[in-house]
């Protein structure tokens, strides 16, 4: 599944990416509040985007290498089955999702 | 509405089971100041909020408050992973 044949970058281990993904998450939560009393902070905006994508990019890239973690990523990886259920879930001990 | 993320918004790592703090946990979660209660406060208060950055803010906040829902009951199980009978017994 995480063959690179096509020259793109390889994949960040599923723990470097998980820690990207959060490290975005995080910053997009938080600059969702910040924008909602400062509409017209223009820094505020491209920090917004900038995060948004880097966190969409990282989703896409984890459902393909390691599993959905997103309804919207959910078709992303290679597979026939429906992963979203097959694949571990963030309370248990051993998994992708942690 | 709901949309699951398979992930929680803060890791939870947890290698040493511990009773007492679980119980803890679990108050972070129900109870006057518990997450369920913050959330559902702030998600009614939207309806009648004064104006749009209030009902916008509270919005937002109740969904925030909601998601720690989720974080604390992994927490909770991890928790009291490989936890002994007697660990439990002297709470």
């Amino acid at each position: 599944m995480s063959g690179n044949s096509n020259g793109m970058q390889t994949c960040p281990s599923k723990e470097e990416l998980m820690k990207k993904i959060n490290e975005h998450s995080f910053a997009v939560d938080d600059l969702l509040l910040y924008l909602d009393t400062h509409p017209d902070c223009e820094k505020g905006l491209q920090c917004y985007r900038e995060n948004v994508k880097k966190r969409k990019e990282a989703l896409k890239l984890y459902a393909k290498n390691y599993g959905p973690l997103t309804i919207d990523t959910a078709d992303e990886c290679a597979s026939k089955s429906w992963e979203w259920v097959l694949q571990p879930w963030p309370w248990e001990n051993k998994g992708g999702c942690r | 509405m709901w949309n699951y993320e398979k992930r929680l918004q803060y890791p939870v790592n947890i290698k040493t089971p511990n009773a007492k703090v679980a119980q803890y946990i679990m108050s972070q979660y129900g109870g006057p100041d518990g997450e369920i209660n913050a959330s559902l406060r702030y998600l009614s208060q939207r309806f009648t909020a004064a104006n749009r950055v209030c009902m916008g803010v509270l919005n937002d906040i109740g969904t925030e408050a909601s998601e720690m829902i989720p974080g604390t009951f992994p927490a909770r199980k991890l928790f009291l992973t490989n936890i002994r009978a007697e660990d439990i017994l002297c709470l």
